[in-house]
């Protein structure tokens, strides 16, 4: 890539480069049915295998929402329910997806891009290409997908453990009753917020999922190159995903 | 492998599709698995309300609101509410906004029609009726409010008057207060001077009240053979009483005949005939005694024949 003055360009130039890329990968969506087993074979490693860090993640980041929220709502003349009504609310349409996509940036991305590093690194994808296969398609899209399918499922685990999370520590904290949570979780509840939720996580998986594809397809000069596409990716995916994340908001909400 | 793979994916994705589904209703407050209904109706001001507020009937939550759209042509607000279908709406049921809007807490309220009226249906229009908030009821009521404290201040201002000329001194109530005050210190002065007997009047009570309640638990069983004791004496006053209560009757009905002039004593003393017979007996009587009195000799001659024979 050109440094200097033409450098300036070159955020453009990878603008590009991942769209034709992108553009690749899904022209070959027909040949789905080659890539069968390896799509569920990165289901279960990104979805599947992510749920028990997902979940631990998501209990605490519940429980502690519920804790500072009861700590700052200290005035008599709030009902102790209003915790509920902001703690359900912030997993249903921030926590849930925001924290667990940053989960993921680490544990799928980096795994993402590592691979794909490695791969080119090491000459596999040539091999793959000299095998007459479409390595964009072969690699790319079951990671892609698997990413954009699981992630849902990875929210909605993620937003009702870090709620029963807030209730078990409102609950045996002494902070309010269970009942009292549920209640307040309920006087303020769109249903529309769980639908973008899944919208956002749906986004997020495509974001974490492209761009570590991305980093790690295009990975140059050995493993110094590797780690560089991995950290790469993972700084990457984290600003856009806070971009998307603030374009959603504006746009659905 | 493969077939593991897959069957791992498909659960995972249809248990997190329940889950959403069943989140959502739980936290719509809709029953998880029972049917719901929709109505809606129309207002001026939705005061704040919002969707997901709760919709109760007597104070019972029974669904929720589920869309609040303004019409942009009449500037009206349709509400659209779901409840659960277990609870019926009758036909003539109003609603009402209630709640406090400045702190966001507004619930719809759905005011039954008379239990004999049909059921309304999916989807049917329900009148309504605007609730006063809080604030906006004070502010109604605020003029009425201030001619009532108006004149229950000039009422106050005369009672002052007088509380001042009651305490003016060499008062009543001055002279009251100080003979208060000199008891108060004689009661205070007693007090002090006699703290020890006091003190020992007091211990004694105590005792007593100790020994007393010994003496309870202990004679537990003479004072249940007493309470039996007189429950029976009482049982027999009441047989007595009862007795009485007969006597007493019959004397009544002997009284009433004898008032209407049945038997003996009713004729006597219903037969002013026999009344007056007796009145000139007696008036004979009295002045035979006269006689007897004024001429003994008459008659002391007959008796002394009479002692003869």
């Amino acid at each position: 890539m050109p440094v200097g003055p033409a450098g300036m360009l070159n955020p453009v130039r990878a603008l590009g480069r991942y769209s034709l890329l992108m553009f690749q990968a899904f022209g070959s969506l027909h040949e789905l049915s080659i890539y069968r087993k390896n799509l569920f074979d990165q289901m279960v490693k990104i979805g599947i295998e992510s749920i028990p860090i997902v979940a631990l993640t998501a209990a605490f980041s519940g429980a502690v929402t519920t804790v500072q929220t009861a700590y700052q709502l200290t005035s008599p003349l709030y009902p102790k329910s209003l915790i509920g009504s902001i703690v359900a609310p912030s997993m249903i349409l921030e926590l849930g997806a925001v924290v667990t996509a940053f989960i993921l940036t680490g544990r799928v991305g980096a795994r993402i891009a590592a691979e794909l590093g490695t791969m080119r690194v090491t000459e596999q994808i040539d091999a793959l290409e000299a095998m007459g296969l479409n390595s964009v398609g072969y690699l790319i899209i079951p990671r892609v997908l698997a990413g954009v399918i699981m992630f849902p499922v990875l929210y909605i685990s993620a937003v009702l453990v870090g709620i029963g999370g807030g209730i078990i520590v409102a609950d045996l904290g002494g902070w309010l009753e269970a009942a009292e949570f549920i209640d307040g979780a309920r006087e303020f509840f769109n249903p529309f917020d769980p639908v973008f939720g899944c919208i956002k996580s749906l986004v997020f998986g495509f974001v974490i999922t492209s761009i570590s594809c991305f980093k790690g397809y295009y990975t140059r000069g050995g493993a110094e190159g590797v780690g560089r596409s991995t950290t790469e990716s993972a700084v990457t995916s984290c600003v856009f995903i806070l971009l998307a994340d603030l374009l959603l908001a504006v746009t659905l909400l | 492998m493969k077939a593991s793979n897959e069957l791992k994916v498909g659960i995972a994705i249809i248990l997190s599709a329940v889950a959403f589904i069943l989140g959502v209703r739980f936290f719509e407050d809709i029953p998880l698995f029972k049917g719901t209904y929709d109505l809606y109706t129309v207002y001026d001001d939705a005061r704040g309300m919002i969707v997901g507020n709760a919709v109760r009937i007597s104070g019972v939550d029974v669904g929720s609101v589920q869309e609040v759209s303004l019409d942009p042509e009449t500037n009206k607000v349709k509400v659209r509410i779901r409840l659960d279908k277990q609870y019926i709406v009758k036909e003539g049921a109003y609603t009402e906004i209630t709640g406090i809007d400045a702190l966001n807490a507004v619930q719809m309220v759905i005011h039954q029609g008379p239990p004999d009226n049909p059921p309304v249906n999916d989807g049917d229009f329900l009148p309504n009726r605007i609730a006063n908030d809080l604030f906006t009821s004070l502010t109604e009521s605020a003029p009425g409010l201030i001619s009532r404290s108006d004149s229950v201040l000039v009422g106050l201002d005369g009672t002052i008057t007088d509380i001042g000329e009651l305490v003016q001194p060499g008062s009543d109530l001055r002279r009251m207060f100080s003979s208060f005050r000199s008891s108060a210190d004689a009661i205070e002065q007693l007090l002090s001077e006699e703290r020890v007997r006091i003190g020992r009047v007091l211990a004694n009570v105590d005792t007593l009240t100790t020994a007393l309640g010994e003496t309870t638990q202990g004679a537990g069983d003479s004072l249940a053979i007493a309470t039996q004791q007189l429950n029976e004496l009482l049982r027999r006053v009441d047989e007595n009483l009862a007795a009485l209560e007969n006597t007493t009757n019959t004397l009544d009905s002997i009284l009433g005949k004898i008032d209407q002039g049945e038997g003996t004593v009713g004729l006597l003393i219903n037969d002013p005939a026999l009344y007056h017979q007796m009145d000139s007996t007696l008036e004979n009587m009295n002045a035979l005694f006269l006689d007897i009195k004024e001429n003994p000799v008459r008659y002391m001659r007959a008796l002394r024949l009479f002692d003869i024979l």
